[in-house]
């Protein structure tokens, strides 16, 4: 595995306040990555350090073995800032265009790049439109297209489908989903199920701090089942419990219970007898998860 | 520091694009127009007639001679004469306004952040003035050309001198704008509109003197802090006397600083 990203003790300050305290981390080749926090917790600053936009008051980045902003990475890393706009006055293909021209294409090849990209995101009717012309969602689809141009190595999308209608949003998964095996994206999303879906690793970020860094189903989470009903039962829990196996089962939110196994080798079993159980019971279900949800991970 | 010219050339040419294509571009363009054909037709056009003719060539040389500019009334093509008076002015003026807009609406919007994934900040600034200082030139060239032709009309054996001294006034207000285009690419930096960029610039020429006269009662002398100001060399130039390469130094050497310390503010920029 060759490591893509490498953040060591990376402080970002501005005025007396610290965004980021000595963050460090690295990220290897593969599937993408998760970047969460709540508001305010230094995901944007860790994106605009990692793309160059912004300098680190401490500390030391390199991407793909260069510094952010350096020219041997024009082309290879690609983002989606965090509400950064389009220029209004031009149309889309010709941003698309002028964007790829500089990635290095030759104008005939940017301009079958600009509408590969933009069917990508399905906005092949909207070559000629000015982004003024668009909906608030299609100019987050047309930016995102802008982060597919060429064949980027790393794709830094944050808060992507932020903003877009389920069916777009999905779209955008899809790319994210196809693309993983060649790609290295980076998401960052208030949608934990979303990342949950999308990523294998996790960089839980708070108060400028990176709390955690981890792998999703790992060990971990090996012990546990989720269970989310339709409804609250209130009879559920004793229920559960006399399933063999099952130690111990917690209302993790509502209509959502976190069951712990003590017996990870009899997890089948269990799942039978759970389903078996709500059945009888004539309770319905709407989802069984395998393990800890990215939420009871993190939270 | 390593320039890609292929990405500066990019970004050269999507400024020509911003002028010839967009709506704001074309306004400008319009305006432009409208200005030239009032100066070219009520000014080149009748006073270069006035300046030639006998009755009013006592009173033309009293007052040239008075503005230290007889050396213009030598000219062989007398258009030229009115043009390079009005041109050494309104060009300087004309950029600050149509080169205001060089980056800082880009960098509130946040569109550079898209850009500077894929050129250099040296390249930016370098690639977005190129592209400035070739719409300037395009301007200059087109009106250089109208006056010829107006000359050439009244006199088609004007044709040549009116093209060689064209040729030679065109490239002396290109470097004198040169300046000015990279004053705004400064003032980019530290501003987020154009019309800010425009206010600044304004500030900067209106109580920029007024300092430096300050500074002259203080002090007795203004330590080359005139220097500082684009365009302080237009007066020792405007009657193409005794005309010294030096003069044409200053414009260069301003341009040069100018442009260094625009890069070093946006190297250090956030976007």
């Amino acid at each position: 595995m060759s490591l893509i990203i490498d953040v060591q003790h990376v402080t970002k300050r501005y005025g007396d306040k610290t965004a980021l305290n000595k963050v460090e981390f690295s990220l290897e080749k593969g599937a993408p990555v998760a970047l969460v926090g709540p508001n305010g917790a230094g995901k944007t600053t860790l994106f605009s350090l990692l793309c160059g936009y912004i300098q680190p008051s401490s500390g030391k980045i390199s991407i793909l073995g260069h510094a952010p902003g350096n020219s041997a990475l024009f082309g290879r890393l690609s983002a989606l800032p965090q509400d950064a706009q389009l220029d209004p006055r031009f149309t889309i293909a010709m941003q698309l265009n002028f964007y790829a021209r500089l990635q290095g294409m030759s104008n005939k090849l940017a301009k079958k790049d600009t509408a590969r990209v933009l069917d990508m995101v399905g906005l092949s009717d909207a070559l000629t439109s000015l982004p003024s012309e668009l909906s608030h969602g299609m100019r987050k689809r047309a930016t995102i297209a802008q982060a597919l141009l060429g064949s980027p190595e790393i794709v830094m999308l944050d808060e992507a489908t932020a903003g877009l209608d389920p069916a777009n949003a999905r779209e955008i998964r899809a790319i994210v989903s196809e693309h993983a095996s060649d790609v290295n994206f980076i998401l960052s999303s208030h949608d934990l199920s979303e990342l949950e879906r999308l990523c294998d690793q996790v960089l839980y970020l708070d108060n400028g701090q990176l709390k955690q860094h981890q792998t999703l189903n790992n060990n971990d989470s090996a012990g546990f089942l989720t269970l989310r009903m339709k409804q609250i039962y209130s009879e559920i829990i004793p229920v559960i419990l006399q399933i063999p196996g099952v130690s111990q089962v917690a209302m993790t939110q509502d209509k959502e219970y976190l069951l712990t196994i003590s017996n990870e080798q009899g997890k089948l079993s269990i799942e039978m007898n759970l389903l078996t159980a709500l059945a009888s019971n004539n309770w319905s279900y709407t989802q069984l998860i395998n393990g800890k949800t990215l939420e009871n991970q993190l939270f | 520091m390593k320039i890609s010219c292929s990405r500066i050339w990019c970004l050269v040419t999507f400024e020509l694009l911003r002028l010839f294509t967009t709506k704001r571009g074309l306004l400008a363009l319009s305006a432009f127009a409208t200005i030239w054909f009032i100066i070219l037709y009520y000014f080149v056009g009748s006073a270069s007639s006035m300046v030639i003719s006998p009755s009013f060539e006592s009173m033309a040389s009293q007052l040239f001679g008075a503005l230290g500019l007889t050396a213009l009334l030598d000219w062989p093509v007398a258009e030229y004469a009115i043009y390079w008076l009005v041109a050494v002015y309104f060009f300087p003026s004309f950029a600050l306004l149509v080169c205001s807009d060089q980056f800082c609406s880009d960098k509130h919007r946040g569109t550079l952040r898209f850009i500077t994934l894929r050129t250099t900040r040296a390249e930016l600034v370098l690639g977005r003035y190129v592209g400035q200082l070739l719409i300037i030139a395009i301007l200059i060239l087109l009106t250089s050309i109208a006056t010829t032709i107006l000359a050439s009309v009244r006199d088609v054996t004007l044709l040549s001198a009116s093209l060689q001294i064209g040729a030679k006034l065109s490239l002396e207000l290109l470097i004198v704008v040169m300046p000015f285009i990279a004053l705004m690419s400064l003032l980019n930096n530290l501003v987020n509109s154009a019309r800010l960029a425009i206010v600044a610039a304004t500030l900067f020429f209106a109580l920029g003197p007024l300092v430096l006269a300050f500074i002259q009662y203080q002090f007795g002398q203004v330590f080359y802090l005139n220097w500082l100001f684009p365009g302080e060399q237009i007066s020792s130039i405007l009657s193409q006397n005794n005309m010294v390469t030096s003069q044409y130094l200053l414009p260069l050497i301003q341009t040069a600083l100018l442009l260094m310390t625009s890069h070093f503010l946006m190297k250090r920029a956030s976007l």
